[in-house]
């Protein structure tokens, strides 16, 4: 899976440039919330709820300002990926200890025909762990740079 | 965080979804993610917690489901159950989406929930 590959699993509607929540708490409910609002969700306590079990797991903070909440949610229609940015940064107590600046959050059914789930998870922590790549994403203003940004 | 999770759909969706993470750790942890030992505790102990308020049919009928196709409970889709992909009659469709009542695919006998 290339880079290009994984534009069609962002949409506008799931992308926030400046995050109104300071803690992790509100940063999980302001993402699903995103997801609702752009109806790929009907109703956010289940998703939220297994976020939040998935933090248990284990911090989804996988370093260097990036965080990662995934899970498959029966309440998920299909694989999407939503994005926010904090410009404060969260404390996410991820793996380095360092604050989250940028936000991906999975969402995908319990089900795919495709099974992209994984692989798409996967290419994510794969982009977002090259140092030249993921720096820029601190400098995006309009989805349309982001996308370009994944396109590049 | 369950507090916020009401009906028994809402409970049983949930069971679901916590099963299907306890299975795909592994898969998760190779992606490079963090998976703590009292992490797996945890989520065993919210599985206890969650099928205690589960009336027990209902449990037995998810555990029942669960070992026959995998997946107990199906998405709804435009009146379709994407279990079996068969039409939902209109006297289940219209009571579907309050998530108060547990509704059943009359043809595979899944539990149905409503994406939209």
């Amino acid at each position: 899976m290339d880079k290009f590959e994984l534009v069609p699993y962002f949409n506008e509607a799931l992308f926030i440039p400046a995050l109104r929540a300071r803690t992790k708490e509100s940063v999980l409910e302001e993402l699903v919330d995103c997801f609702v609002q752009a109806k790929f969700l009907r109703n956010p306590t289940i998703a939220l709820e297994m976020v939040h079990r998935r933090e248990q797991l284990g911090s989804t903070g996988i370093g260097h300002g990036i965080a990662i909440p995934h899970g498959r949610t029966t309440a998920a229609a299909e694989v999407m990926i939503a994005f926010g940015y904090s410009k404060n940064g969260i404390d996410w107590q991820a793996m380095d200890g360092k604050p989250v600046h940028l936000m991906f959050m999975v969402l995908a059914p319990p089900q795919e025909l495709n099974n992209r789930y994984l692989p798409v998870l996967g290419r994510l922590v794969e982009v977002l762990s090259e140092p030249h790549h993921r720096d820029k994403f601190h400098s995006v203003g309009t989805y349309s740079d982001f996308i370009n940004l994944l396109k590049n | 965080m369950s507090g916020k999770i009401k009906t028994q759909i809402e409970f049983l969706v949930a069971l679901q979804d916590l099963d299907i993470m306890i299975k795909e750790i592994e898969e998760v942890k190779e992606l490079g993610f963090e998976v703590k030992g009292e992490g797996l505790s945890a989520l065993m102990g919210a599985r206890d917690d969650l099928v205690q308020k589960i009336k027990k049919p209902l449990l037995a009928a998810y555990e029942r489901l669960r070992n026959r196709y995998k997946r107990a409970i199906v998405p709804v889709k435009d009146d379709n159950c994407l279990g079996c992909f068969m039409r939902l009659p209109t006297s289940i469709t219209a009571h579907g989406r309050t998530d108060k009542e547990v509704l059943i695919c009359e043809n595979c006998g899944r539990i149905l929930y409503w994406l939209s």
